[in-house]
């Protein structure tokens, strides 16, 4: 029987080389493809794929949120990560939604299939480079017998972790409560709520907290990029 | 004739996924791909292509800068920038730099063929998203 495989990149010339990576390889196939995560649930909910492969950075409910609730709804769910960023945080996140592969968007044409086999095989992977970071993290905490993680940030359901997004990318309560199917009334006090927990005024604050916190990703112009640092 | 293209991206995963688009076309072939501007310039000056198909944001040389260098090395060959840049103000740069077409990436996969088309062909071809192309 073939692995099937659930692809979901919000950039369709990312969905066709992955999914000609992917379907190189005998014995795979690509069951569905979803442009952003909220279609990754839908799909991955009627589908049952094998594996689920996210991007992170994607509109209306990003890569790691989906990864959260894919796992909170099903904990067999294998799902790997797929990123242009290393950074400790996005790992972080990602483990602690239930990734079971983590791999950089930049090593993907190396990586991914390595990624794909070792979850057929009920085993995690992480790209190299991220290994080595986990690993570092972990001989560092025990050498100073302290944790490195950063201050807890206020606790936020997945519910309002989605509304932040919808906010951030300049969306009313309105156009939330529509994409989210909820009344507009909930939607506000979504708002109301998250602005609470995290003692946010304005939504400028709101934009600036889910950029910070990888909900939602931004376009850095070119002459403020360091070198790789997109795609 | 078949038109020759130079692929250039810096993430080896948009290359596969712009040689599976731009391979639907039988009278298109890929001579060569490259991950930065550096190797693009050096590649493009070598084989001169009818077009090169170019991101602006990678490592060591950025795609403007390469554009600019293209012109000057292989002036017969005709750029198209594909970019995550939805931004007429970046779209600007990139024609002032030599290039003859414009493509998001999101767009990819709606206008990269007539792009390429039209831009092998040496006539302009440019497409924003419409909110963006609004404020140009």
């Amino acid at each position: 029987m073939k692995l099937r495989i659930l692809i979901a990149d919000d950039h369709e010339v990312v969905r066709r080389g992955l999914c000609a990576l992917l379907q190189a390889h005998e014995g795979w196939e690509i069951c569905a493809e979803a442009k952003d995560g909220r279609e990754a649930i839908e799909k991955a909910g009627q589908l049952k794929p094998d594996i689920v492969i996210l991007d992170v950075g994607m509109p209306n409910l990003n890569g790691l949120a989906a990864t959260r609730q894919l796992t909170q709804h099903d904990p067999h769910c294998k799902v790997i990560v797929l990123t242009i960023t290393d950074s400790d945080q996005v790992i972080r996140e990602a483990l602690d939604a239930g990734a079971r592969g983590f791999v950089l968007k930049s090593d993907a044409a190396r990586d991914l299939v390595s990624a794909v086999e070792a979850l057929q095989r009920n085993r995690m992977f992480f790209t190299p480079r991220v290994n080595d970071m986990v690993l570092a993290g972990f001989l560092d905490k025990g050498h100073n017998g302290s944790d490195s993680e950063p201050p807890r940030l206020p606790k936020l359901t997945a519910r309002e972790r989605e509304v932040i997004q919808l906010l951030a990318e300049g969306k009313s309560s309105k156009e939330v409560a529509c994409v989210l199917n909820l009344s507009t009334k909930t939607a506000e006090t979504h708002r109301s709520n998250i602005m609470r927990k995290l003692g946010f005024h304005s939504i400028r604050d709101l934009v600036v907290y889910a950029v910070k916190n990888n909900i939602i990703q931004v376009q850095v112009p070119t002459q403020l990029q360091t070198p790789g640092s997109a795609a | 004739m078949t038109v020759r293209i130079l692929v250039v991206d810096d993430h080896p995963v948009v290359r596969h996924g712009l040689r599976t688009l731009l391979g639907g076309n039988p009278n298109w072939e890929i001579v060569d791909e490259a991950a930065d501007g550096i190797e693009a310039v050096a590649k493009a000056a070598n084989l001169k292509p009818d077009v090169v198909v170019l991101d602006i944001t990678m490592p060591n040389m950025s795609g403007l800068e390469a554009c600019r260098l293209i012109r000057k090395k292989a002036p017969a060959s005709e750029i198209l920038i594909v970019t995550q840049h939805d931004s007429p103000h970046m779209m600007r740069e990139a024609m002032q730099a030599g290039a003859r077409g414009y493509v998001v990436k999101s767009n990819a996969s709606r206008d990269l063929l007539a792009a390429v088309e039209a831009v092998s062909r040496h006539l302009p071809f440019t497409a924003l998203n419409v909110q963006s192309a609004e404020s140009v």
